[in-house]
């Protein structure tokens, strides 16, 4: 042992420190896009791109400085992680949410002239990541928690409804809400086409894949080949999938009358729908041949040795013990389906796909909106609600 | 009764059980004991047809079991597994009460039935019933697994390895549970294990198997006293076997009336077995222990002349016959 160990050393004993860096990192994040990305733009009609404002511009300078101190304060937060404090964060996500949509409002009252009736404000990049930023926080806190599914998804539904509020009422000045203005009845006959596509073709992919799934549990070669050509449809690119099939619908419906009388033709639901349920196959049927020889060898064995019959075994243990896995198939193939349908607006489907080629045909950004959020809204209530129906399925609440 | 004779199963080319012949005389309890891999598991499960026999006959209470419907034939066989097997989506009260769903029973005696049997195994059915089997420790699993076989009151309880899974303790307090149940219930049981203690703790009649066959069977007592070879010498424990055999003798059995001199110190309860009781003559250093009743009151003595000549005696006897 030297001198040196036998001196007292300085002491520069701390508490250490143990931020939880991703909340951190996320609200540093959100302060530098408030201030650094463009909070809005304005545009005198509706083609010409309009121009950016940043945050001072938009809410001035005492907005700005309630935006960065909710932003701070989330990073003084998460920097001593608790629950408390955890909980607070929570609370601080939930107001800034509810306060975007005024952020909004007074940008509109400062910025847009109200002379030309024609002039419009667009949400600016600065909004759609601190927006994005937020959802990351909330999975985050909602792990942190311990929270279910059900409650973000409530908290956002609340939030959903809020900001609806705010849009028809006095957000008349905001692109978006000319958009859906313009054309209020086409859009929810639009909504009403897409989930009734979505409903379908997964209503449908769920009884095949079922059934498919079964045979192949029975048939082991049928197994190689269901699989190979699943996996080859999903590598088919969607667009390509809707023009294959255009060409024999078509002569379908040209040469068998009784299909014409359904309603099958080379565009339309009727390619829309094959291609989607070609799609959604893989998922289901995958998910549930899994779900069903994944159920303990050992259990089923006991059932057997109980004296259960071969039906009574499957329904009664099988089945049940499959069905969360099987729940999440169905929740993969929806999303899937959601998102896909948006493509099947090209050869004529409808939905909400219909708005976003519109709106890329001419330009106006506003209208790809108007189509994608709300495919984005319903892909994440499915998931959510899914989601927590198969969390709420795990054998006996938990496992 | 369940008689095997000449019973074979071949996997393919493998053979896993040759030859056995067996009979498990009604209400007895039958050990099948060996290394892991000795067919032991194959043999129990021919009985309920989880496996069917390539070869022999197996017969049950006089009937062969390939005339039986496999379905109801297991409902009329209790059956107990290590990982106890419980439906893990199902409480206690609906995973006890299968077997008696299965068979459509009222459901107002299955309530009853489920509720008298938690009561015999210790579980109290306000606080199980609604458990979840996840929510159980192992013997309390355990516990419904064995619960579950006899919901139907089978004649026939076949238990593969039920205690192999638990703590040294929890494995001591069930074997004994089970010993009590199986003195009031008298239930035909084929029990497998690789533990030779709880087979020579349990069994009325113990088989020793190795590579699919059987070396030898007999009574507990009967194999400790004559190994048939060094195998079943050695999973009797070698040298422990004299302690082993003194542990399946009673006291009782052995003592000798009081005699004229001074009664000794040390006193032993009548039920204690010959193993305690040299045990204690090495604690308190003597060679005599007063035997005495429940109400401690002398009535026999016991020597370790006496313990070490009875074995003698035994084997002698064992010979002759």
């Amino acid at each position: 042992m030297s001198l040196i160990d036998a001196l007292p050393s300085p002491s520069f004993k701390r508490r250490p420190w143990h931020p939880n860096v991703v909340l951190l990192c996320l609200s540093g994040a959100m302060l530098a896009a408030a201030w650094l990305l463009s909070f809005v733009s304005v545009a005198p009609n509706r083609i010409v791109s309009g121009t950016a404002f940043g945050m001072v511009d938009a809410i001035s300078w005492p907005g700005a400085a309630l935006v960065s101190l909710l932003f701070i304060a989330m990073a003084a937060l998460s920097s001593v992680p608790t629950s408390r404090h955890y909980r607070a964060m929570l609370g601080i996500i939930i107001l800034i949410l509810l306060l975007m949509p005024f952020g909004l409002m007074v940008a509109g009252h400062w910025l847009v002239d109200p002379s030309l009736p024609q002039a419009r404000l667009g949400i600016g990049a600065a909004y759609w990541t601190v927006l994005f930023v937020l959802l990351l926080c909330l999975v985050e806190l909602r792990l942190r928690l311990g929270l279910s599914r059900w409650w973000p998804t409530l908290l956002l539904a609340g939030v959903g409804i809020a900001w609806w509020g705010c849009a028809a009422l006095w957000l008349d000045r905001l692109a978006l809400v000319q958009e859906f203005q313009a054309r209020e009845g086409q859009f929810y006959q639009a909504v009403g086409q897409h989930i009734a596509l979505v409903g379908t073709a997964v209503g449908v992919s769920v009884v095949l894949g079922m059934l498919l799934a079964m045979l192949m549990r029975r048939y082991q070669r049928l197994q190689k080949i269901a699989f190979t050509l699943l996996n080859f449809l999903q590598t088919i690119p969607s667009l390509a999938l809707f023009g294959l099939l255009l060409a024999p619908l078509a002569w379908l419906a040209a040469n068998v009358p009784p299909l014409a009388a359904l309603g099958v033709s080379g565009i339309g639901n009727a390619p829309a729908l094959i291609a989607l349920i070609a799609y959604s196959l893989l998922p289901m049927v995958r998910n549930t041949y899994i779900a069903l020889e994944e159920v303990s060898a050992e259990t089923l064995q006991a059932a057997k040795a109980m004296g259960m019959r071969t039906g009574q075994r499957f329904w009664q243990v099988r089945f049940p013990l499959a069905l969360p896995v099987l729940l999440e198939g169905v929740r993969i193939t929806a999303v899937q389906a959601i998102g896909l349908t948006a493509v099947a607006a090209l050869i004529g489907a409808g939905g909400l796909g219909t708005f976003i080629f519109q709106g890329l045909g001419q330009a106006a950004m506003d209208m790809v909106l108007l189509g994608a959020l709300p495919i984005l809204i319903l892909a994440l209530i499915v998931d959510a609600g899914l989601g927590a129906l198969a969390d709420a399925l795990r054998p006996g609440g938990q496992e | 009764m369940i008689e095997l004779s000449h019973v074979s199963k071949q996997f393919g080319d493998d053979t896993a059980v040759e030859d056995i012949t067996l009979r498990v005389a009604k209400g007895k309890f039958c050990a099948l004991v060996g290394t892991s891999g000795c067919g032991k598991s194959t043999t129990l499960r021919m009985i309920n047809r989880l496996i069917e026999h390539s070869s022999g006959d197996i017969i049950l209470d006089g009937q062969a079991i390939e005339q039986y419907d496999p379905v109801k034939l297991r409902r009329r066989i209790g059956y107990v597994i290590q990982s106890t097997g419980l439906f893990p989506h199902w409480n206690v009260a609906r995973n006890i009460g299968l077997v008696p769903r299965l068979l459509k029973w009222p459901a107002t005696e299955i309530t009853a039935r489920v509720e008298e049997l938690m009561g015999v195994l210790g579980l109290p059915v306000g606080e199980f019933a609604h458990k979840y089997p996840h929510q159980l420790s192992g013997g309390q699993a355990q516990r419904v697994g064995v619960a579950r076989a006899l919901a139907a009151d089978p004649d026939i309880l076949l238990m593969d390895e039920p205690f192999g899974a638990l703590d040294p303790i929890t494995r001591e307090k069930l074997q004994d549970e089970l010993a009590k149940l199986q003195a009031r219930l008298h239930k035909t049981i084929v029990f497998v294990t690789h533990d030779m203690d709880e087979a020579l703790k349990l069994a009325d009649h113990l088989v020793v198997m190795r590579d699919g066959r059987i070396v030898q069977q007999g009574t507990p007592l009967a194999l400790l006293q004559r190994p048939a070879d060094p195998f079943v010498e050695s999973l009797l424990g070698g040298l422990e076997r004299g302690l082993k055999q003194a542990a399946l003798t009673r006291v009782k059995d052995h003592m000798t009336s009081l005699g004229p001199t001074l009664p000794a110190q040390s006193r032993i309860p009548a039920d204690f077995s010959l193993r305690q009781a040299l045990s204690m003559m090495l604690r308190d250093h003597c060679d005599r222990l007063t035997v005495v009743d429940q109400g401690d009151v002398p009535i026999g003595e016991l020597s370790l002349r006496r313990i070490v000549k009875e074995a003698q005696l035994d084997k002698v006897s064992q010979r002759d016959a």
